[in-house]
Protein backbone atom coordinates (compact mmCIF):
# COMPACT_ATOMS: atom_id res chain seq x y z
CA UNK A 1 0.00 0.00 0.00
CA UNK A 2 1.46 2.90 -0.92
CA UNK A 3 -1.39 4.89 0.07
CA UNK A 4 0.61 6.44 3.49
CA UNK A 5 3.39 8.66 1.68
CA UNK A 6 3.31 11.07 4.42
CA UNK A 7 3.92 14.57 2.93
CA UNK A 8 6.64 15.32 5.68
CA UNK A 9 6.30 19.35 5.74
CA UNK A 10 2.37 19.13 6.12
CA UNK A 11 2.10 17.67 9.81
CA UNK A 12 4.61 20.26 11.27
CA UNK A 13 2.95 22.87 8.96
CA UNK A 14 -0.69 22.42 10.93
CA UNK A 15 0.54 22.41 14.52
CA UNK A 16 2.57 25.68 13.79
CA UNK A 17 0.87 28.21 11.78
CA UNK A 18 -2.36 30.15 12.24
CA UNK A 19 -5.37 28.93 9.76
CA UNK A 20 -5.76 31.09 6.96
CA UNK A 21 -9.49 30.38 7.03
CA UNK A 22 -11.61 28.86 10.14
CA UNK A 23 -14.91 28.64 9.90
CA UNK A 24 -16.62 27.86 13.43
CA UNK A 25 -19.90 26.67 13.89
CA UNK A 26 -21.20 28.55 10.86
CA UNK A 27 -25.40 28.68 10.68
CA UNK A 28 -27.15 30.16 7.22
CA UNK A 29 -31.16 30.05 8.06
CA UNK A 30 -33.13 31.46 5.16
CA UNK A 31 -36.56 33.10 6.14
CA UNK A 32 -38.55 33.17 9.22
CA UNK A 33 -41.17 30.58 11.16
CA UNK A 34 -42.41 27.43 10.04
CA UNK A 35 -40.80 28.13 6.25
CA UNK A 36 -37.66 29.17 7.51
CA UNK A 37 -35.12 26.82 5.36
CA UNK A 38 -31.81 26.07 6.67
CA UNK A 39 -29.27 26.12 3.89
CA UNK A 40 -26.35 25.27 5.90
CA UNK A 41 -25.69 23.77 9.48
CA UNK A 42 -22.96 23.68 11.69
CA UNK A 43 -20.05 24.25 9.77
CA UNK A 44 -16.53 23.96 11.41
CA UNK A 45 -13.96 23.90 9.08
CA UNK A 46 -9.93 24.93 9.07
CA UNK A 47 -8.13 26.05 6.18
CA UNK A 48 -4.12 25.88 6.82
CA UNK A 49 -1.55 28.36 4.21
CA UNK A 50 -1.05 26.65 1.14
CA UNK A 51 -4.01 23.69 0.81
CA UNK A 52 -5.84 22.69 -1.70
CA UNK A 53 -9.17 21.82 -0.21
CA UNK A 54 -12.30 20.18 -2.05
CA UNK A 55 -15.91 19.97 -0.92
CA UNK A 56 -18.34 17.57 -2.74
CA UNK A 57 -21.96 17.14 -1.90
CA UNK A 58 -24.62 16.57 -3.49
CA UNK A 59 -26.51 19.10 -5.39
CA UNK A 60 -28.74 21.98 -3.08
CA UNK A 61 -26.69 20.78 -0.31
CA UNK A 62 -25.90 24.44 0.42
CA UNK A 63 -22.16 24.28 -0.82
CA UNK A 64 -22.59 27.41 -2.88
CA UNK A 65 -23.93 28.91 -0.25
CA UNK A 66 -21.32 28.35 1.92
CA UNK A 67 -19.43 29.82 -0.55
CA UNK A 68 -21.17 33.09 -0.87
CA UNK A 69 -20.20 33.49 2.62
CA UNK A 70 -16.71 32.75 2.45
CA UNK A 71 -16.62 35.32 -0.28
CA UNK A 72 -18.64 37.83 1.71
CA UNK A 73 -21.45 37.92 -0.11
CA UNK A 74 -23.95 36.70 2.22
CA UNK A 75 -24.14 37.55 5.77
CA UNK A 76 -23.42 34.41 8.06
CA UNK A 77 -26.06 34.03 11.06
CA UNK A 78 -24.78 34.90 14.25
CA UNK A 79 -24.43 32.35 15.83
CA UNK A 80 -21.07 31.26 14.51
CA UNK A 81 -18.15 33.23 13.04
CA UNK A 82 -16.16 33.25 10.22
CA UNK A 83 -12.20 33.71 11.16
CA UNK A 84 -9.36 34.79 8.76
CA UNK A 85 -5.59 34.88 10.15
CA UNK A 86 -6.91 35.10 13.64
CA UNK A 87 -9.20 37.62 12.83
CA UNK A 88 -13.26 37.58 13.00
CA UNK A 89 -14.48 38.99 9.88
CA UNK A 90 -17.60 40.81 10.74
CA UNK A 91 -20.20 40.88 7.84
CA UNK A 92 -19.14 42.57 4.24
CA UNK A 93 -15.65 42.57 5.87
CA UNK A 94 -14.84 39.50 3.51
CA UNK A 95 -15.49 41.55 0.60
CA UNK A 96 -12.24 41.90 -1.61
CA UNK A 97 -10.48 39.82 0.55
CA UNK A 98 -10.85 36.27 -1.25
CA UNK A 99 -10.53 35.49 -4.49
CA UNK A 100 -13.92 34.38 -5.62
CA UNK A 101 -14.85 32.26 -8.81
CA UNK A 102 -18.10 31.66 -8.99
CA UNK A 103 -19.82 28.75 -11.54
CA UNK A 104 -20.33 30.56 -14.78
CA UNK A 105 -17.23 32.50 -16.24
CA UNK A 106 -19.17 35.38 -16.28
CA UNK A 107 -17.12 37.35 -18.77
CA UNK A 108 -18.18 40.76 -19.89
CA UNK A 109 -18.99 40.41 -23.72
CA UNK A 110 -17.56 44.25 -24.47
CA UNK A 111 -14.25 43.24 -22.72
CA UNK A 112 -11.31 41.29 -24.69
CA UNK A 113 -9.55 38.34 -23.06
CA UNK A 114 -7.16 40.88 -21.16
CA UNK A 115 -9.56 42.93 -19.97
CA UNK A 116 -11.69 40.51 -18.94
CA UNK A 117 -8.73 38.90 -16.98
CA UNK A 118 -7.67 42.30 -15.19
CA UNK A 119 -11.13 43.34 -14.06
CA UNK A 120 -10.61 42.58 -10.48
CA UNK A 121 -7.10 44.98 -10.71
CA UNK A 122 -8.92 47.48 -12.01
CA UNK A 123 -11.75 47.51 -9.23
CA UNK A 124 -8.47 47.40 -6.33
CA UNK A 125 -7.37 50.73 -8.44
CA UNK A 126 -4.34 49.60 -10.56
CA UNK A 127 -3.48 51.14 -13.89
CA UNK A 128 -4.84 49.98 -16.81
CA UNK A 129 -1.77 49.66 -18.52
CA UNK A 130 0.56 48.11 -15.46
CA UNK A 131 -2.90 45.33 -15.53
CA UNK A 132 -2.32 44.41 -18.98
CA UNK A 133 1.34 44.26 -18.38
CA UNK A 134 1.10 41.61 -15.43
CA UNK A 135 -1.85 39.79 -17.80
CA UNK A 136 -0.02 39.43 -20.84
CA UNK A 137 2.66 38.29 -19.01
CA UNK A 138 0.77 35.59 -17.44
CA UNK A 139 -1.47 34.38 -20.71
CA UNK A 140 1.14 31.78 -21.38
CA UNK A 141 0.78 30.01 -18.59
CA UNK A 142 -3.36 30.14 -18.98
CA UNK A 143 -2.62 28.39 -22.78
CA UNK A 144 -4.16 31.72 -24.04
CA UNK A 145 -0.84 33.25 -25.65
CA UNK A 146 -2.52 35.03 -28.98
CA UNK A 147 -5.71 35.04 -27.85
CA UNK A 148 -5.48 38.60 -25.74
CA UNK A 149 -7.40 40.55 -28.18
CA UNK A 150 -10.48 38.31 -28.50
CA UNK A 151 -13.61 38.46 -27.36
CA UNK A 152 -15.69 36.11 -25.14
CA UNK A 153 -18.47 34.99 -27.73
CA UNK A 154 -14.79 33.98 -30.20
CA UNK A 155 -13.69 31.38 -27.10
CA UNK A 156 -14.38 27.62 -26.40
CA UNK A 157 -15.90 26.84 -23.35
CA UNK A 158 -12.51 25.45 -22.08
CA UNK A 159 -10.83 29.05 -22.89
CA UNK A 160 -13.69 31.35 -21.46
CA UNK A 161 -13.19 29.38 -18.17
CA UNK A 162 -9.08 29.62 -18.32
CA UNK A 163 -9.83 33.70 -18.78
CA UNK A 164 -11.83 33.27 -15.75
CA UNK A 165 -9.43 31.40 -13.70
CA UNK A 166 -7.08 34.12 -14.91
CA UNK A 167 -8.71 36.91 -13.82
CA UNK A 168 -9.02 35.18 -9.90
CA UNK A 169 -5.43 34.46 -9.86
CA UNK A 170 -5.08 38.01 -10.73
CA UNK A 171 -6.55 38.81 -7.74
CA UNK A 172 -3.53 38.43 -5.64
CA UNK A 173 -5.61 37.05 -2.41
CA UNK A 174 -3.92 34.11 -0.52
CA UNK A 175 -7.35 32.10 -0.60
CA UNK A 176 -9.03 31.29 -3.93
CA UNK A 177 -12.72 29.93 -3.83
CA UNK A 178 -13.71 27.63 -7.00
CA UNK A 179 -17.08 26.96 -7.42
CA UNK A 180 -17.18 23.93 -9.94
CA UNK A 181 -15.38 25.95 -12.59
CA UNK A 182 -14.99 22.78 -14.35
CA UNK A 183 -18.48 21.74 -13.99
CA UNK A 184 -19.65 22.61 -17.42
CA UNK A 185 -16.93 21.17 -19.82
CA UNK A 186 -16.76 17.79 -21.30
CA UNK A 187 -14.84 15.15 -19.45
CA UNK A 188 -11.61 15.52 -21.64
CA UNK A 189 -11.23 19.25 -21.58
CA UNK A 190 -12.05 18.98 -17.88
CA UNK A 191 -9.12 16.11 -17.01
CA UNK A 192 -6.16 18.63 -18.90
CA UNK A 193 -7.65 21.41 -16.65
CA UNK A 194 -7.71 19.82 -13.65
CA UNK A 195 -4.03 18.78 -14.06
CA UNK A 196 -2.95 22.30 -15.33
CA UNK A 197 -4.94 23.95 -11.90
CA UNK A 198 -2.74 21.41 -9.97
CA UNK A 199 0.57 23.01 -11.68
CA UNK A 200 -0.72 26.32 -11.62
CA UNK A 201 -1.81 25.81 -7.80
CA UNK A 202 2.26 24.79 -6.99
CA UNK A 203 3.81 27.58 -9.13
CA UNK A 204 1.12 30.11 -7.93
CA UNK A 205 1.75 29.06 -4.34
CA UNK A 206 -1.99 30.06 -3.49
CA UNK A 207 -4.69 28.32 -0.91
CA UNK A 208 -7.67 26.76 -2.59
CA UNK A 209 -10.96 25.71 -1.69
CA UNK A 210 -12.58 23.85 -4.38
CA UNK A 211 -16.27 22.82 -4.48
CA UNK A 212 -16.94 19.66 -7.34
CA UNK A 213 -19.90 16.97 -7.44
CA UNK A 214 -17.29 14.80 -8.62
CA UNK A 215 -15.88 12.57 -6.81
CA UNK A 216 -12.90 11.70 -8.55
CA UNK A 217 -12.14 14.84 -9.59
CA UNK A 218 -12.47 15.63 -5.42
CA UNK A 219 -9.49 13.15 -5.05
CA UNK A 220 -7.50 14.44 -7.81
CA UNK A 221 -6.61 17.47 -6.57
CA UNK A 222 -7.43 17.32 -2.69
CA UNK A 223 -4.95 18.04 -0.16
CA UNK A 224 -8.27 17.22 2.05
CA UNK A 225 -11.63 15.76 1.14
CA UNK A 226 -14.66 17.21 2.83
CA UNK A 227 -17.97 15.64 2.29
CA UNK A 228 -21.22 17.54 2.38
CA UNK A 229 -24.28 16.33 4.06
CA UNK A 230 -27.75 16.92 1.91
CA UNK A 231 -29.42 19.78 3.63
CA UNK A 232 -29.20 21.37 5.96
CA UNK A 233 -25.74 21.04 4.37
CA UNK A 234 -22.76 20.27 7.20
CA UNK A 235 -19.41 18.89 7.13
CA UNK A 236 -20.28 15.18 6.74
CA UNK A 237 -16.91 13.73 7.04
CA UNK A 238 -12.95 14.17 5.31
CA UNK A 239 -10.46 12.60 4.76
CA UNK A 240 -6.88 13.47 4.00
CA UNK A 241 -5.50 12.26 0.35
CA UNK A 242 -1.68 11.52 1.33
CA UNK A 243 -1.42 10.37 -2.55
CA UNK A 244 1.98 11.91 -3.60
CA UNK A 245 2.30 14.80 -5.70
CA UNK A 246 2.63 15.91 -8.42
CA UNK A 247 -0.01 13.72 -9.32
CA UNK A 248 -0.07 12.23 -12.78
CA UNK A 249 -3.12 11.27 -14.34
CA UNK A 250 -2.54 7.60 -13.90
CA UNK A 251 -3.20 8.11 -10.28
CA UNK A 252 -7.03 7.36 -10.63
CA UNK A 253 -6.26 3.71 -11.51
CA UNK A 254 -3.56 3.22 -8.45
CA UNK A 255 -5.01 1.12 -5.39
CA UNK A 256 -4.37 4.20 -3.08
CA UNK A 257 -6.66 6.54 -4.88
CA UNK A 258 -9.40 3.41 -5.53
CA UNK A 259 -9.19 3.16 -1.41
CA UNK A 260 -10.05 6.65 -0.32
CA UNK A 261 -12.67 6.46 -3.40
CA UNK A 262 -14.16 3.52 -1.84
CA UNK A 263 -14.48 4.64 1.48
CA UNK A 264 -15.92 8.77 0.40
CA UNK A 265 -18.16 7.48 -2.25
CA UNK A 266 -20.17 5.44 0.39
CA UNK A 267 -20.66 8.56 2.26
CA UNK A 268 -21.21 10.90 -0.86
CA UNK A 269 -23.90 8.33 -2.16
CA UNK A 270 -25.34 8.36 1.05
CA UNK A 271 -26.06 12.08 1.10
CA UNK A 272 -27.16 11.99 -2.71
CA UNK A 273 -29.85 9.40 -2.24
CA UNK A 274 -31.22 11.80 0.57
CA UNK A 275 -31.34 14.60 -1.92
CA UNK A 276 -33.15 12.16 -4.42
CA UNK A 277 -35.70 11.22 -2.10
CA UNK A 278 -36.48 14.04 -0.62
CA UNK A 279 -37.54 15.02 -4.40
CA UNK A 280 -37.14 19.23 -3.75
CA UNK A 281 -35.87 21.16 -6.20
CA UNK A 282 -32.39 21.46 -6.84
CA UNK A 283 -30.83 24.30 -4.80
CA UNK B 1 -10.38 49.26 -50.14
CA UNK B 2 -11.04 48.45 -53.88
CA UNK B 3 -12.97 45.19 -52.37
CA UNK B 4 -14.43 47.23 -49.29
CA UNK B 5 -16.20 49.54 -52.19
CA UNK B 6 -17.08 46.15 -54.30
CA UNK B 7 -18.88 44.26 -51.51
CA UNK B 8 -20.72 47.77 -50.16
CA UNK B 9 -21.92 47.77 -53.78
CA UNK B 10 -23.13 44.26 -53.80
CA UNK B 11 -25.21 45.50 -50.67
CA UNK B 12 -26.71 48.22 -52.09
CA UNK B 13 -27.09 47.18 -55.68
CA UNK B 14 -30.22 45.14 -55.64
CA UNK B 15 -32.35 47.24 -53.64
CA UNK B 16 -31.51 50.04 -55.37
CA UNK B 17 -32.74 48.38 -58.52
CA UNK B 18 -36.11 47.62 -57.07
CA UNK B 19 -36.36 51.69 -55.71
CA UNK B 20 -35.70 52.46 -59.39
CA UNK B 21 -37.53 49.37 -60.94
CA UNK B 22 -40.55 50.70 -58.74
CA UNK B 23 -39.80 54.31 -59.49
CA UNK B 24 -40.57 53.48 -63.12
CA UNK B 25 -43.74 51.53 -63.22
CA UNK B 26 -45.09 53.96 -61.04
CA UNK B 27 -44.40 57.21 -63.87
CA UNK B 28 -45.97 54.26 -66.26
CA UNK B 29 -48.69 53.40 -64.28
CA UNK B 30 -49.65 57.18 -64.13
CA UNK B 31 -49.34 57.94 -67.44
CA UNK B 32 -50.95 54.82 -68.88
CA UNK B 33 -53.98 53.76 -66.95
CA UNK B 34 -55.28 57.63 -67.55
CA UNK B 35 -55.44 58.35 -63.70
CA UNK B 36 -56.11 62.30 -63.09
CA UNK B 37 -53.01 63.88 -62.33
CA UNK B 38 -54.96 65.30 -59.92
CA UNK B 39 -54.99 61.71 -57.98
CA UNK B 40 -51.59 60.48 -58.80
CA UNK B 41 -49.20 62.23 -60.52
CA UNK B 42 -46.40 60.83 -62.15
CA UNK B 43 -43.42 60.25 -60.72
CA UNK B 44 -41.52 63.23 -63.46
CA UNK B 45 -43.83 65.58 -62.11
CA UNK B 46 -43.21 64.66 -58.56
CA UNK B 47 -39.90 65.91 -59.47
CA UNK B 48 -40.34 68.60 -61.24
CA UNK B 49 -42.30 69.95 -58.23
CA UNK B 50 -39.50 69.36 -55.93
CA UNK B 51 -37.00 71.33 -57.91
CA UNK B 52 -39.47 74.39 -58.07
CA UNK B 53 -39.71 74.56 -54.62
CA UNK B 54 -36.09 73.48 -54.36
CA UNK B 55 -34.88 76.28 -52.26
CA UNK B 56 -37.60 76.32 -49.59
CA UNK B 57 -37.93 72.60 -49.78
CA UNK B 58 -34.14 72.45 -48.34
CA UNK B 59 -34.65 75.11 -45.93
CA UNK B 60 -37.47 72.91 -44.73
CA UNK B 61 -35.59 70.05 -44.19
CA UNK B 62 -32.61 72.00 -42.31
CA UNK B 63 -35.17 73.08 -40.42
CA UNK B 64 -37.28 69.81 -39.47
CA UNK B 65 -33.69 68.50 -39.06
CA UNK B 66 -32.72 71.16 -36.53
CA UNK B 67 -35.62 70.46 -34.88
CA UNK B 68 -35.76 66.56 -34.66
CA UNK B 69 -31.97 66.49 -33.73
CA UNK B 70 -32.20 68.58 -30.68
CA UNK B 71 -35.52 67.01 -29.72
CA UNK B 72 -34.23 63.76 -29.58
CA UNK B 73 -30.70 64.68 -28.67
CA UNK B 74 -32.11 66.11 -25.25
CA UNK B 75 -34.76 63.12 -25.16
CA UNK B 76 -32.42 60.69 -25.35
CA UNK B 77 -30.17 62.48 -22.82
CA UNK B 78 -33.41 62.84 -20.15
CA UNK B 79 -34.85 59.63 -20.47
CA UNK B 80 -31.21 57.94 -19.93
CA UNK B 81 -30.84 60.04 -16.69
CA UNK B 82 -34.46 59.00 -15.96
CA UNK B 83 -33.78 55.14 -16.71
CA UNK B 84 -30.48 55.33 -14.36
CA UNK B 85 -32.03 57.06 -11.84
CA UNK B 86 -35.06 54.67 -11.78
CA UNK B 87 -32.99 51.87 -11.55
CA UNK B 88 -30.93 53.02 -8.59
CA UNK B 89 -33.33 54.47 -6.38
CA UNK B 90 -36.57 52.30 -6.11
CA UNK B 91 -38.81 55.28 -4.65
CA UNK B 92 -37.96 57.53 -7.08
CA UNK B 93 -39.34 54.95 -9.93
CA UNK B 94 -42.44 54.17 -7.56
CA UNK B 95 -43.18 58.33 -7.21
CA UNK B 96 -42.66 59.23 -10.77
CA UNK B 97 -42.82 56.53 -13.22
CA UNK B 98 -46.69 55.89 -13.77
CA UNK B 99 -47.03 59.64 -13.89
CA UNK B 100 -44.80 59.47 -17.14
CA UNK B 101 -47.10 56.40 -18.37
CA UNK B 102 -50.25 58.50 -18.02
CA UNK B 103 -48.32 61.06 -20.13
CA UNK B 104 -47.29 59.27 -22.50
CA UNK B 105 -51.65 58.57 -22.92
CA UNK B 106 -52.45 61.58 -24.15
CA UNK B 107 -51.56 61.85 -27.67
CA UNK B 108 -49.19 64.31 -28.41
CA UNK B 109 -52.09 66.53 -30.70
CA UNK B 110 -53.99 67.47 -27.69
CA UNK B 111 -51.47 69.57 -25.88
CA UNK B 112 -49.96 70.82 -28.85
CA UNK B 113 -51.44 73.91 -28.45
CA UNK B 114 -50.53 74.43 -25.45
CA UNK B 115 -46.66 73.98 -26.41
CA UNK B 116 -47.17 76.31 -28.88
CA UNK B 117 -48.93 79.20 -26.20
CA UNK B 118 -46.29 78.39 -23.86
CA UNK B 119 -43.34 78.66 -25.81
CA UNK B 120 -44.50 80.54 -28.29
CA UNK B 121 -44.27 79.77 -32.58
CA UNK B 122 -40.37 79.39 -32.02
CA UNK B 123 -38.08 76.38 -32.86
CA UNK B 124 -38.09 75.47 -29.07
CA UNK B 125 -41.72 74.32 -29.32
CA UNK B 126 -41.06 71.91 -31.56
CA UNK B 127 -38.33 70.48 -30.09
CA UNK B 128 -40.59 69.99 -27.06
CA UNK B 129 -42.71 67.87 -29.06
CA UNK B 130 -40.00 66.25 -30.33
CA UNK B 131 -37.87 65.70 -26.83
CA UNK B 132 -42.01 64.08 -25.15
CA UNK B 133 -42.05 61.50 -27.65
CA UNK B 134 -38.34 60.66 -27.53
CA UNK B 135 -37.45 60.30 -23.54
CA UNK B 136 -40.16 57.74 -23.03
CA UNK B 137 -39.09 54.80 -24.73
CA UNK B 138 -35.42 55.82 -24.10
CA UNK B 139 -36.26 55.89 -20.01
CA UNK B 140 -38.49 52.78 -20.32
CA UNK B 141 -35.74 50.53 -21.94
CA UNK B 142 -32.73 52.53 -19.94
CA UNK B 143 -34.93 51.26 -16.96
CA UNK B 144 -35.36 47.75 -17.91
CA UNK B 145 -31.69 47.13 -20.01
CA UNK B 146 -30.20 48.31 -16.07
CA UNK B 147 -32.50 45.96 -14.35
CA UNK B 148 -31.80 43.07 -15.91
CA UNK B 149 -27.82 42.61 -15.44
CA UNK B 150 -26.87 39.34 -14.81
CA UNK B 151 -27.26 39.51 -10.56
CA UNK B 152 -24.12 36.90 -10.83
CA UNK B 153 -22.09 39.70 -12.06
CA UNK B 154 -23.34 42.43 -9.80
CA UNK B 155 -22.11 39.61 -6.96
CA UNK B 156 -18.82 38.87 -8.58
CA UNK B 157 -17.45 42.46 -8.62
CA UNK B 158 -19.44 42.86 -5.13
CA UNK B 159 -16.50 39.69 -4.54
CA UNK B 160 -13.88 41.98 -5.83
CA UNK B 161 -14.53 44.83 -3.66
CA UNK B 162 -15.87 47.07 -5.96
CA UNK B 163 -17.86 50.13 -4.71
CA UNK B 164 -21.36 50.93 -6.22
CA UNK B 165 -20.14 53.95 -8.42
CA UNK B 166 -17.90 51.24 -10.23
CA UNK B 167 -20.19 48.45 -10.42
CA UNK B 168 -22.47 51.18 -12.64
CA UNK B 169 -19.85 52.08 -14.63
CA UNK B 170 -18.10 48.52 -15.39
CA UNK B 171 -20.92 46.71 -15.51
CA UNK B 172 -24.57 47.82 -14.85
CA UNK B 173 -24.23 51.24 -17.59
CA UNK B 174 -22.54 49.36 -20.19
CA UNK B 175 -24.61 45.76 -19.91
CA UNK B 176 -27.80 48.08 -20.35
CA UNK B 177 -26.53 49.99 -23.71
CA UNK B 178 -27.97 47.18 -26.12
CA UNK B 179 -30.95 48.09 -24.58
CA UNK B 180 -31.09 51.33 -25.10
CA UNK B 181 -29.83 51.37 -28.29
CA UNK B 182 -32.98 50.03 -29.53
CA UNK B 183 -35.06 53.26 -27.99
CA UNK B 184 -32.97 55.13 -29.54
CA UNK B 185 -33.35 53.73 -32.98
CA UNK B 186 -37.21 54.01 -31.86
CA UNK B 187 -37.05 57.34 -30.93
CA UNK B 188 -35.17 58.88 -33.76
CA UNK B 189 -38.24 58.41 -35.65
CA UNK B 190 -40.50 59.34 -33.08
CA UNK B 191 -38.65 62.95 -32.66
CA UNK B 192 -39.10 63.36 -36.69
CA UNK B 193 -42.71 62.85 -36.00
CA UNK B 194 -43.13 65.24 -32.80
CA UNK B 195 -40.74 67.75 -35.08
CA UNK B 196 -43.48 67.53 -38.39
CA UNK B 197 -46.52 67.56 -35.94
CA UNK B 198 -44.70 70.02 -33.90
CA UNK B 199 -44.61 72.44 -37.46
CA UNK B 200 -48.88 71.57 -37.95
CA UNK B 201 -49.32 74.08 -35.01
CA UNK B 202 -47.92 76.75 -37.14
CA UNK B 203 -44.36 78.65 -38.56
CA UNK B 204 -43.29 79.41 -41.50
CA UNK B 205 -40.91 77.36 -42.44
CA UNK B 206 -40.20 73.51 -42.22
CA UNK B 207 -41.52 69.95 -43.89
CA UNK B 208 -44.60 70.02 -41.27
CA UNK B 209 -45.80 73.62 -42.52
CA UNK B 210 -45.40 72.52 -45.90
CA UNK B 211 -47.69 69.84 -45.72
CA UNK B 212 -50.09 71.49 -44.26
CA UNK B 213 -49.73 74.31 -47.49
CA UNK B 214 -49.87 71.18 -50.48
CA UNK B 215 -52.88 69.92 -48.54
CA UNK B 216 -54.73 72.92 -48.11
CA UNK B 217 -53.78 74.13 -52.09
CA UNK B 218 -54.60 70.47 -53.02
CA UNK B 219 -51.27 70.50 -54.75
CA UNK B 220 -50.72 66.51 -54.76
CA UNK B 221 -47.29 66.87 -56.82
CA UNK B 222 -45.74 68.35 -54.17
CA UNK B 223 -47.17 66.34 -51.18
CA UNK B 224 -45.89 63.16 -52.65
CA UNK B 225 -42.74 65.39 -53.12
CA UNK B 226 -42.56 66.07 -49.58
CA UNK B 227 -44.11 62.42 -48.27
CA UNK B 228 -40.58 60.79 -50.26
CA UNK B 229 -38.17 63.82 -48.87
CA UNK B 230 -40.13 62.64 -45.36
CA UNK B 231 -38.89 59.28 -46.09
CA UNK B 232 -35.70 60.33 -46.91
CA UNK B 233 -34.99 62.37 -44.31
CA UNK B 234 -36.26 59.77 -41.60
CA UNK B 235 -34.46 56.82 -43.19
CA UNK B 236 -31.01 59.51 -42.78
CA UNK B 237 -31.42 60.06 -39.03
CA UNK B 238 -32.00 56.16 -38.70
CA UNK B 239 -28.90 54.65 -40.36
CA UNK B 240 -26.78 57.81 -38.33
CA UNK B 241 -28.19 56.25 -35.08
CA UNK B 242 -28.10 52.50 -36.45
CA UNK B 243 -24.00 53.11 -37.83
CA UNK B 244 -23.51 55.01 -34.16
CA UNK B 245 -25.27 52.14 -32.31
CA UNK B 246 -23.01 49.47 -34.38
CA UNK B 247 -19.62 51.17 -34.04
CA UNK B 248 -20.82 51.93 -29.76
CA UNK B 249 -22.66 48.90 -29.19
CA UNK B 250 -20.81 45.88 -31.19
CA UNK B 251 -20.97 43.18 -29.05
CA UNK B 252 -23.24 40.04 -29.00
CA UNK B 253 -25.59 39.87 -25.57
CA UNK B 254 -25.42 35.83 -25.64
CA UNK B 255 -22.75 35.92 -22.89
Amino acid sequence: MSLSDPVAHKGTRESREVPLLELVNVWKRFGDGPSQVTAVSKVDLKIQPGEFITLIGPSGCGKSTLFNMIGGLLPSDSDGSIVMKGVPQKDGELLGKVSFMPQRDLLFPWRNVVDNAILALEIEGVSKKQAREKALDMLPDFGLSGFEKHYPHQLSGGMRQRVALMRTFLFERELILLDEPFGALDALTRAMMQRWLLDLWQRYKRTVLFITHDLDEAIFLGDKVLVMSARPGTIKCQETIELPRPRESSVVTSEGFIAVKRRLLEAVEEESMKTFSAAEPAR
Amino acid sequence: MKSAAASLWRAIALPLGTIVAMGLLWEAVARGAEISPHIFPPLSAVAVEAWRVGPFLARSVLRTFIETGLGFVSGAAFGILCGVAFALVRPLERALFPIFVVSQTIPVVAFGALVIIWFGNTILSKVVIAFYLTFFPVTVNTHSGMLSVDPQKIQLLRAFGASAVQIFWKLRFPAALPTVAVALRLGISLSLIGAIVGEWFGDTVGLGVMLIQAMYSESVPRLWALIITCGLLGASLYAVVAVIERRVVWWRTDA
